[in-house]
C-alpha cells in the first residue's frame, strides 16, 4: 500500500531514507527545483501511510517533432520497499502523463540500471541482457501506434556511464 | 556601445565566468583607462567575486548613482548586487530603468523579478497589473493574482487583509479565465483561490468542468488539491464514489483512493457526537458493501498488491474505533493472513505496525502465533519472515519482559541467527546490503535497551562490536553507520562516530537534515583549543548549503513565475524559508562560535562580526528540519526509542537551547564591541533580513535578551544552567561600565570611514561625521559620571568552585567520559566568556580615563580562581586519558563482550581490536581537551 503524490520542494527535507542508498545520487538544490519549476507533473513520490517516503521519480519532457518524449532522469525506491511494484507504478504514471498531457511519442529510461530492471519497470516483458551499465530504452505511447520511434536495436543500446545525464 | 568596446569587453565576461577574477580586474582597468565612462559595473562584479567587498561597494554606488539603463550594465550589476546581498538596490535600479523606458517589456519583467526576489508581493502585484495594461498578456494577470495570494499568506499581513487579497485575486483570475486555454497550474491557482474564499458552489463547478476532470486525471498536484477540497467541504460520499471508480475501472491502487472509500463508508457517523440509529444503519450497509469490494479486490490482486488486504485491516480498525466491530477475533485473523501473504516483504512490519498495538487475549493470541512461526535463514524469503516475526514480537514486549536478564538471551539469539543468515549473502558484492542486516540491527537495539535499563556501558561495548562486525559485511548500510554514530558519541569516542558519519557521504541539503548527528553540542568534543580544527571545519562545510540556498532558490521562484508553475511557488518559498531559518543552521553557528573563541585571539573585530550575525539569528523564526526518523527504531512500544535512549546528556538542543546561548553570546559580544544599533545600521553591507514577527513585536532587543523563559532553560543540562547563571551575573555586573566607556557612535563611524577610505580610496557612502567628534578613544561622557565600582557578585568565583566539585563528583562516580568532558568544557567556556566580557578594560587608557582601576583589580581573583580550577581539571583529564589505554581497560572491554565470543566468527582478537580503537578514541578526546584547556588558561592568564 502506498500513496502516489506529487514531489514537492520540501520533500528534500525527508528523502534521506531513499537517498542514503548508494545507488541514489543527491544533487544540489538547483537540480530538483529546476525540474519542479518546469515539469512538476513528471515528478512524483510514493509514500507510506506513515508519511515515510518510499521512492520517487523525476522526469522531463524533451525533444522536437517526432522525437518529443517523456524522459526519466531519476527513478529510485528505498531498498526496504523494492519489488513491491512501486517503480512500475511510477513509470505507469509518467507514461500516462507523457502521453495525455504532453502528447509525446514515447518515454525513455536513460539511467544506470540493469536491463532486467528497466524492462521490468517499463513493463516491456522479459529481457535478455544483464550488464550493469547505463542504457537507453524506449517505450512507445499512443501517439506512435506504428512504433516508429522504437529503435530496432533498442535493448542493445548500451550507453556508457558518463553520457548519462 | 561601440563594436570595438564590445569586442574588448567579452573576454572580461569570460574571465569572470571562469573565475579568473584577477585577470578580469586587470583587463577592466585597462579598458577603463581608454573609456573612462565605461562599465565600472563589470569591475565591481569581478571585485565581488574575488571577495573584495568594500572596494566593490564603492564602485557599485558610483554606477547606481548614474542610473544605468543599458542591458550589459544592468546584467552585471544584477550579479554584483546579488553577490552583496543588496536586493533592495536591485529593485530600485530596475524600477528606475523601467520608469525611463516604460515600453521595454523585458525591463518590466526584470523589475518584477527583482520584486519577487525580495518577497515584495504587494509591489509585484501592482507592477504586474501595470504590465498587463501596457502589454496585454493574460499571464501578467495571473502573476498579479499569485502575488495577492502570496501577500495574503505572508505572516506579516494582518488577518483582516487576507480575505480582501483573495477577493482581489479572484477578481483578477475570473477576468481572464478561459477554460479552453488554461493550463493545469492556472487551474490550480484558480481553484485554490475559490476554495480559500469558501465559494463551494463555484469551486465544485470548476472541479467538475471538463477541464477540471481532465486536469485532475493527469496532474497529481491538481488531483491532490481536488481531494483536499472535497474533504474540506465534507463531500465524502461523492469523493468515495470517484475513488471506487478509479480503483475498479482504472485499477488504481493509490492508497489515497482506499482512504477516500473508507472515509465515505463512515461518513454517516461523522459530525455528530452520538449517531442516530438511522445513520448507524446506513453506515452498516456501506460497511457490508465495502467489505465485499475489498475482499473481491484482495482475491483478484493476490500477491501482486498489498492495498486491498491492508484496506481490510484499516476497515476493521475503524470499526473498532466506532464500536461497530462484530467479530472480536477478526483483527488478529486479518493480521495473521496478512503476515502469511506478505511476510516475506521487508515492508510487512511497517505495514502492520499501526494495527498490532493489541491488548489482552488478542495480544496473547497474536504473540503465540508469532512465536509459533519457524525461524529459518535458508532463503531470502524465509529470512525476511524471521526478521518480521522478530520485529513484531519485540514491538509488543511489556515492561515485565524488559529486564537486563530477559533481554540478554534475545541478543544472543539474534546474533546467532544473524551469523547463520550471512551465508545467504556471502557472494554479494560489497556495494549490496546484506539481507541479514536487520537481525544485527535488532541485536544492537537489545544491547542499547540493556544499557538504558542499567546504565552499564558494557552493553554499549557489545553493541559496538557487533555493529562494527556487521558494517564490514555490509559497508553501505547507512542504518548501521548511524547506529554506530549514536553509540560512539554516547561512549565518548566521537571521532569514531564522525568517521562513520562521513561514510554516509551526506551532500547538499542532507547537511541540514543530518549534520545534527555529529554536530549537536560538538564543542564538547572539539579540540580546536589545541589546534585540531576538525569540528570547526565540519561546521563550516555543513553550512555551505545555506549559502547556495540564499543564492539559488530565489532563481527558481522567479523561474516558476516565468514558466507559470504557480502550484510550485508557495512550496519553493516554504522550502527557502525553512532552510534559511533552519534551527540546525544556527545551532551549528553557535557551536562554531564556541569553538572559535577557544582557538582564536579574542578581539573587537571578532566581537563585531559575530555580534551582527547573532543578532540577526536571534530575530529569526526557526524551523526544525533535523531528521531523526532516519535512525531505525525497533524498541518495544513500552520503551523509549533508540534515538531517545542514545541522546547525549539525555537532552537534545532545540529552540530554547539556541535562544539561551544566543542571549549569552549576544550580551557578551555587545559588551566587547563598539557597534551599537545606529552604527550597525550604517555599516551594514547587504540588506537587513526581512523583519520577523519576533523582531517587530515591539519589545526592544535588550529587554528580550534579559528575560529568562523557563521552557528555554529546561533544554539545558545542569552544567549549562549553572553556566547560564554565571553568564547572566557577569554581564549584569559589567553592563554599566561598558555602557559608560563605549565610544559614542559618531566616533566609531568616523573610525570606520577612515579605515574604509584607507582601503578603497573613496569615502564611505551615507556617512557624514559631525566635526570635532572624530577621536575614537574619547568618551562623550564625563569621567565623574562613571558608575561606582562595585564588588563582583560572589557567584562568579563560586561558579568555578561549583564546577570543581562537579568534576570531582563525576570522576568519583566512575568514568562517564561525556560528563567529564562536558563539565570541563563548560568551565573552560566560562573563562573564555570572562575574557570576552572584560576585553574593553584591557586598554589601559580606557581604564585610566574612566577611573576604573578598582574594577580591573577585582577581575584578578576571579580569573585566578578559574585558572586554578581549570589547571586541576586539565591535569586530571590527561591522567584519565592515560588510564584509558591501559591493558586492563582493554581486557575489561573484552571481558564485557564474552557472550559474543561464543560465536565462531567474532573471536577474541576481533573484539580486542575494537576495544583498542574505542579506548584510543576516548583517550584522544580526553587528552586533546585536557591539553586545549592548558593552552587556554595559559593564554588567558591576564
Ligand atoms: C530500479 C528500481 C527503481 C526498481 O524499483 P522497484 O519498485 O523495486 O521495481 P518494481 O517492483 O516495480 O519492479 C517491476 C519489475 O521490474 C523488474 N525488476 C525490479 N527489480 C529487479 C531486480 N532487482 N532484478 C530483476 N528484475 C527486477 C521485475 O521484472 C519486476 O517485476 P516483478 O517484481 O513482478 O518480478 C529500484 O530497484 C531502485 O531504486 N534501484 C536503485 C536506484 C537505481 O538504480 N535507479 C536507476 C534504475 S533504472
Amino acid at each position: 500500500m502506498s500513496t502516489l503524490r506529487p514531489f514537492r520542494a520540501t520533500d528534500l527535507f525527508k528523502f534521506n531514507n531513499i537517498n542514503l542508498d548508494v545507488w541514489t545520487e543527491t544533487y544540489g538544490i538547483a537540480f530538483y527545483l529546476s525540474y519542479l519549476a518546469r515539469w512538476p507533473d513528471l515528478c512524483c513520490v510514493q509514500e507510506a501511510p506513515t508519511g515515510r517516503m518510499m521512492g520517487y521519480v523525476i522526469g522531463k519532457a524533451e525533444g522536437s517533432t517526432t522525437d518529443f518524449h517523456g524522459h526519466v532522469t531519476a527513478i529510485t525506491v528505498a531498498p526496504e520497499y523494492r519489488r513491491l511494484s512501486l517503480g512500475r507504478k511510477m513509470m505507469d504514471l509518467l507514461e500516462r502523463v507523457s502521453d495525455e498531457a504532453y502528447n509525446g511519442f514515447f518515454v525513455d529510461l536513460y539511467v544506470r540500471c540493469t536491463n532486467d530492471i528497466a524492462i521490468g519497470i517499463l513493463g516491456l516483458g522479459p529481457g535478455g541482457k544483464d550488464e550493469e551499465d547505463a542504457f537507453d530504452m524506449r517505450k512507445p505511447l499512443s501517439r506512435d501506434p506504428m512504433r516508429r520511434t522504437v529503435r530496432a536495436n533498442g535493448r542493445d543500446m548500451i550507453v556508457s556511464a558518463h553520457d548519462v545525464s | 556601445m561601440s563594436a570595438a568596446f564590445d569586442r574588448q569587453i567579452r573576454p572580461i565576461y569570460d574571465d569572470i565566468d571562469t573565475g579568473s577574477n584577477k585577470s578580469a580586474i586587470l583587463a577592466c582597468n585597462k579598458l577603463l583607462k581608454k573609456y573612462p565612462k565605461s562599465d565600472l559595473s563589470l569591475k565591481a562584479l569581478a571585485l565581488v567575486r574575488s571577495q573584495k567587498v568594500e572596494e566593490s561597494l564603492a564602485l557599485c554606488d558610483e554606477v547606481l548613482a548614474a542610473k544605468p539603463m543599458d542591458d550589459p550594465t544592468l546584467t552585471a550589476m544584477m550579479h554584483v548586487l546579488r553577490g552583496l546581498g543588496r536586493h533592495a538596490d536591485m529593485v530600485s535600479m530596475f524600477e528606475e530603468a523601467y520608469k525611463r523606458q516604460p515600453t521595454n517589456e523585458d525591463l518590466g519583467m526584470q523589475y518584477f523579478f527583482a520584486l519577487v526576489r525580495t518577497g515584495n508581493w504587494k509591489g509585484g502585484q501592482l507592477l504586474s497589473t501595470k504590465l498587463n495594461k501596457q502589454f496585454r498578456e493574460a499571464r501578467y494577470i495571473y502573476w498579479s493574482a499569485m502575488c495577492c495570494v502570496l501577500q495574503a499568506n505572508d505572516p506579516a499581513t494582518p488577518a483582516n487583509m487576507r480575505e480582501l487579497l483573495y477577493k482581489l485575486a479572484q477578481r483578477h483570475v475570473s477576468s481572464v479565465w478561459k477554460e479552453d486555454d488554461s493550463s493545469a497550474d492556472r487551474f490550480h491557482l484558480y481553484a485554490s483561490i475559490l476554495q480559500e474564499l469558501k465559494l463551494s458552489e463555484e469551486v465544485k463547478k470548476l472541479l467538475e468542468s471538463e477541464l477540471g476532470q481532465v486536469v485532475c486525471s493527469r496532474n497529481l498536484t491538481c488531483d491532490e488539491l481536488r481531494r483536499d477540497i472535497y474533504k474540506a467541504n465534507s463531500w465524502f460520499t461523492e469523493e468515495g464514489a470517484t475513488a471506487q471508480k478509479r480503483i475498479e475501472e482504472r485499477k488504481d491502487r493509490n492508497w489515497l483512493e482506499f482512504l477516500s472509500v473508507l472515509d465515505a463508508t463512515f461518513a454517516p457517523l461523522t459530525g455528530s457526537e452520538s449517531a442516530s440509529d438511522e445513520a448507524k444503519a446506513e453506515c452498516s450497509e456501506r460497511v457490508a458493501r465495502v467489505l465485499e469490494l475489498f475482499n473481491k479486490l484482495a482475491e483478484a490482486d493476490g500477491q501482486a498488491d498489498r492495498s486491498a488486504p491492508l484496506a481490510l485491516l484499516e476497515l476493521e480498525k475503524r470499526l473498532w474505533a466506532h464500536g461497530l466491530s462484530t467479530e472480536p477475533s477478526r483483527l488478529v485473523d486479518l493480521l495473521q493472513q496478512y503476515l502469511e501473504q506478505f511476510g516475506d516483504k521487508a515492508a510487512a512490519y511497517e505495514d502492520l505496525k499501526p494495527y498490532v498495538a493489541l491488548e489482552g487475549d488478542d495480544l496473547a493470541r497474536w504473540t503465540s502465533h508469532l512465536e509459533s512461526l519457524p525461524h529459518a535463514t535458508s532463503s531470502h524469503k524465509e529470512l525476511q519472515r524471521t526478521i518480521n516475526a522478530q520485529k513484531l514480537l519485540r514491538y509488543n514486549l511489556q515492561d515485565a519482559d524488559l529486564t537486563v536478564e530477559k533481554e540478554a538471551p534475545r541478543a544472543v539469539q539474534l546474533i546467532e541467527e544473524y551469523l547463520a543468515a550471512l551465508a545467504l549473502g556471502k557472494d554479494l558484492p560489497k556495494t549490496e546490503l546484506q539481507p541479514a542486516d536487520d537481525l544485527v540491527i535488532l541485536a544492537a537495539h537489545v544491547f542499547v535497551n540493556m544499557y538504558a535499563l542499567s546504565k552499564d556501558e558494557a552493553h554499549l561495548h557489545n553493541a559496538i562490536v557487533i555493529l562494527e562486525f556487521a558494517s564490514k559485511r555490509s559497508p553501505k548500510s547507512y542504518q548501521i553507520h548511524l547506529l554506530l554514530v549514536r553509540v560512539y558519541r554516547l561512549l565518548g569516542a566521537p571521532q569514531l562516530g564522525l568517521e562513520h558519519y562521513r561514510l554516509l557521504n551526506a551532500k547538499s541539503i542532507q547537511n541540514d537534515t543530518l549534520s545534527h548527528f555529529v554536530l549537536s553540542r560538538a564543542s564538547t568534543f572539539s579540540l580546536a583549543a589545541s589546534g585540531d580544527l576538525t569540528y570547526a571545519s565540519e561546521c563550516l562545510e555543513s553550512s555551505q548549503i545555506y549559502m547556495s540556498n540564499s543564492q539559488e532558490t530565489s532563481d527558481f521562484i522567479v523561474r516558476a513565475f516565468s514558466t507559470e508553475r504557480y502550484s510550485q511557488i508557495p512550496d519553493f518559498i516554504t522550502f527557502e524559508d525553512r532552510l534559511d531559518n533552519s534551527l540546525q543552521r544556527d545551532l551549528v553557528k553557535i557551536e562554531h562560535v564556541r569553538m572559535r573563541l577557544s582557538h582564536e585571539v579574542i578581539n573587537s573585530e571578532l566581537a563585531d562580526m559575530e555580534l551582527i550575525e547573532l543578532k540577526f539569528i536571534f530575530d529569526r523564526l526557526h524551523h526544525d528540519n533535523r531528521d531523526s526518523t532516519i535512525v531505525p527504531n525497533y524498541q518495544p512500544r513500552a520503551s523509549e526509542s533508540f534515538v531517545e535512549q542514545t541522546k547525549l546528556f539525555a537532552t537534545e538542543p532545540g529552540f530554547g537551547w539556541l535562544n539561551v546561548f544566543l542571549k549569552i553570546y549576544i550580551r557578551a559580544f555587545q559588551q566587547a564591541s563598539d557597534l551599537d544599533d545606529t552604527v550597525e545600521e550604517k555599516l551594514l553591507i547587504g540588506d537587513r533580513p526581512k523583519q520577523s514577527i519576533i523582531a517587530s513585536s515591539g519589545t526592544p532587543l535588550l529587554e528580550r535578551l534579559a528575560v529568562r523563559i523557563p521552557e528555554e532553560t529546561e533544554e539545558l543540562t545542569q552544567d549549562e544552567k549553572t553556566f547560564f547563571d554565571y553568564a547572566t551575573d557577569l554581564s549584569n555586573w559589567l553592563g554599566p561600565y561598558h555602557d559608560h566607556t563605549r565610544p559614542p557612535p559618531a566616533a566609531v563611524l568616523a573610525e570606520a570611514a577612515r579605515q574604509s577610505e584607507l582601503k578603497t580610496g573613496r569615502p564611505l557612502r551615507g556617512i557624514d561625521i559631525p566635526a570635532g567628534n572624530g577621536h575614537a578613544n574619547g568618551s562623550a561622557k564625563k569621567a565623574e559620571d562613571a558608575p561606582v565600582v562595585t564588588e563582583p557578585p560572589s557567584s562568579l568565583a563560586s561558579f568555578f568552585d561549583l564546577m570543581q566539585a562537579r568534576f570531582k563528583a563525576v570522576v568519583e562516580a566512575g568514568n562517564q567520559i561525556n560528563e567529564l568532558l562536558h563539565v570541563a568544557t563548560m568551565t573552560q567556556e566560562a573563562l573564555l566568556l570572562f575574557s570576552l566580557s572584560t576585553l574593553r578594560f584591557k586598554n589601559a587608557t580606557v581604564v585610566k580615563v574612566n577611573r576604573l582601576g578598582a574594577l580591573v583589580q577585582s577581575f584578578k581573583p576571579i580569573r585566578a580562581k578559574g585558572i586554578e580550577v581549570l589547571k586541576e581539571i586539565a591535569a586530571e583529564l590527561v591522567k584519565i586519558a592515560e588510564q584509558e589505554i591501559t591493558a586492563e581497560k582493554r581486557k575489561a572491554f573484552v571481558q564485557n563482550c564474552k557472550v559474543l565470543e561464543a560465536t565462531s566468527e567474532i573471536d577474541h582478537d576481533y573484539i580486542l581490536d575494537v576495544a583498542k580503537k574505542t579506548t584510543d578514541g576516548r583517550k584522544k578526546v580526553l587528552e586533546g581537551v585536557g591539553k586545549g584547556i592548558k593552552r587556554i588558561y595559559t593564554n588567558h592568564s591576564s
